[in-house]
């Protein structure tokens, strides 16, 4: 099994060497580019507000990062296959679940790099970095705020990406039919929030994509 | 003869202007005595319109009495007894034995339909709040309402706002503790570090001479209040030429504009929120009787009145307020551990999707 996952490990870094190895570079950069000046000599106690203001600012590209990491990675893992129509798939002698789970196993440990990436960039950017005092790093707590984030996308696109077109059809058809309800609903004059109910299940309390949600602070008070 | 003829004419010629100046005098009191008159006939009217409408606004109200707070309110499924309740409890807390004195000041609420276009009688006295607030909600709008007894002007211009118990103290705590860490002030940053007097400072408790440079101590905050605060201000007329002084880093021509500001409007490092700490704390150091020391002597300064509310020298009690301050950091950024779990709950659902496509159901 594990010759198995080691191959199917290999042929999916093939795939997606570029995305991982871009998405490792970003992932470096982007906490060491938030502190950019914090370090400087001649930046005193009076710019924390500013400073929090610009690592606030950089803190949208984490969710977004993580997006386009499994956005990516899940098409990279499924391009090939839907290519030469899963014929090579159906040849291992594999129950198609296990060749599933190989696949989304090799993508999760590819997406490890990245991940690594905040971790190292986040930390090596708070120890250079002079913080005013009474502000803290979050290093590790960015890193596994990120790890979810990747996880979770990377997750619900190799869904759909394994899905059949008429999934992504029905996908699509119920994202259309909660559109057209809510206009119709609102040149009716009733009373109904589909959005916000959407808003709500989705991304508060334990909703599947409250994790990209919230404030993606590396300091903070 | 001519010359006392003369002198006669010349006089009354004179006294002319004098006597027209006496009538004019004597008009000018008769119109202001009439204004004052007008006035005060106004003001009777005004008094007897607002008893008509305290009656009109009362009549057929309830009187709901807990502790010192006296609520009129008309007939409604608002909770009221509950939310005064817990109201009273907040209140009894911060005005100790003064609360007291509250059943003066009866408050007056009427709850009306929250549809708004339901049309009601437009009364002009007490609040109006819809009838459908919770509990909560209604126990905030009696805490918003709350007017703080014997309360001096000296003591709410210190203040800056009306001094009411809070629903939230933990997270005005927290408000205050993120203005130490993040106000761009030297003096601030000392007070957050442990340096006492500048927190006296920045509380304007202590000394209040040269406030101007207690509140923005180097050279760097003075120009950014300047430039960043008061450009438009400064940019006409005779203060134009300082403010491009100010721009081009002069720090004595920064200091002198702000030093040309009407009084009390120099912007404070901390806002409202932290004196109102330092009040709690120190009526909650005080006892039942501190609020009533605090306003027993509206003439005496704020540092000494805070002293003697709290029972102890104003330096401790201060020291006491940054301890609660400090204490109150924010939570950290972490995720909570549900939110971790439903992450990789929602990662394991998705996944699990994948492995049952239709596409491998063959």
């Amino acid at each position: 099994m594990i010759a198995r996952f080691r191959a199917v490990l290999n042929s999916q870094w093939k795939w997606s060497r570029l995305i991982v190895v871009l998405g490792t570079v970003a992932a470096f950069a982007i906490p060491l580019v938030s502190l950019q000046g914090a370090a400087r000599a001649d930046r005193g106690a009076l710019q924390a507000q500013e400073l929090l203001r610009a690592v606030q600012s950089w803190g949208t590209l984490y969710p977004l990062l993580a997006t386009a990491l499994g956005l990516l990675m899940a098409i990279a893992a499924w391009a090939p296959d839907h290519r030469g129509r899963h014929i090579h798939a159906l040849t291992l002698p594999l129950e198609r679940w296990r060749y599933v789970l190989l696949r989304f196993g090799a993508g999760g440990v590819l997406l490890a790099a990245p991940i690594a990436a905040v971790l190292i960039g986040s930390s090596l950017a708070v120890l250079t970095a002079t913080l005013p005092p009474g502000l803290q790093g979050y290093p590790i707590a960015l890193a596994v705020r990120f790890a979810f984030a990747v996880f979770v996308a990377y997750a619900v696109f190799f869904a759909v990406s394994a899905g059949t077109a008429r999934t992504a059809g029905i996908i699509l058809g119920v994202i259309a039919a909660v559109i057209l309800v809510q206009v119709v609903a609102g040149m009716a004059n009733i009373d109904l929030n589909l959005f916000g109910a959407a808003q709500t299940v989705l991304l508060q309390g334990p909703g599947p994509l409250a994790v990209f949600t919230g404030r993606w602070m590396l300091v903070d008070v | 003869m001519s010359r006392i003829l003369g002198l006669v004419l010349a006089a009354s010629l004179l006294a002319t202007p004098l006597r027209g100046q006496d009538s004019l005098m004597a008009r000018l009191r008769r119109q202001a005595d009439s204004l004052l008159s007008t006035w005060r006939e106004a003001q009777l009217l005004a008094d007897v319109a607002d008893s008509l409408e305290l009656v009109r606004a009362t009549a057929g109200s309830d009187t709901i009495a807990v502790g010192g707070l006296r609520i009129i309110v008309n007939p409604s499924p608002l909770p009221w007894r509950e939310a005064a309740e817990r109201a009273w409890s907040s209140i009894d807390s911060l005005y100790g034995s003064a609360g007291e004195d509250l059943p003066r000041y009866p408050y007056i609420f009427r709850a009306v339909d929250p549809d708004s276009g339901v049309r009601r009688a437009v009364l002009h006295v007490g609040v109006e709040l819809p009838w459908d607030l919770d509990v909560r909600a209604t126990t905030t709008v009696l805490l918003s309402t709350v007017v703080a007894p014997d309360f001096d002007a000296a003591l709410g211009d210190w203040l800056g706002a009306a001094l009411r118990p809070t629903p939230r103290p933990q997270e005005d705590r927290t408000a205050v503790f993120v203005q130490l860490v993040t106000v761009p002030s030297e003096a601030v940053r000392a007070c957050f570090l442990g340096d006492i007097s500048r927190c006296k400072d920045v509380l304007q408790v202590g000394d209040s001479t040269g406030l101007l440079e207690r509140w923005y101590v180097t050279p760097a905050e003075r120009e950014a209040l300047v430039t960043e605060g008061f450009s438009d201000y400064f940019a006409r007329g005779a203060t134009a030429p300082s403010l491009q002084s100010c721009r081009r880093h002069r720090d004595d021509a920064c200091t002198a504009l702000l030093r040309s500001l009407p009084p009390r409007t120099l912007p404070r490092p901390l806002d409202h929120a932290a004196r109102i700490l330092l009040v709690r704390t120190a009526l909650r150091a005080g006892g039942r009787d501190a609020y009533r020391r605090l306003v027993a002597r509206p003439n005496a300064a704020i540092g000494e009145r805070l002293a003697s509310a709290a029972g102890m020298d104003i330096d401790s009690l201060v020291v006491r307020w940054r301890n609660d301050v400090i204490a109150s950091r924010p939570r950290p950024l972490t995720l909570p551990w549900w939110a971790s779990f439903a992450a990789l709950g929602w990662t394991a659902f998705f996944g699990f999707c994948a492995l049952r496509s239709s596409r491998w159901r063959l």
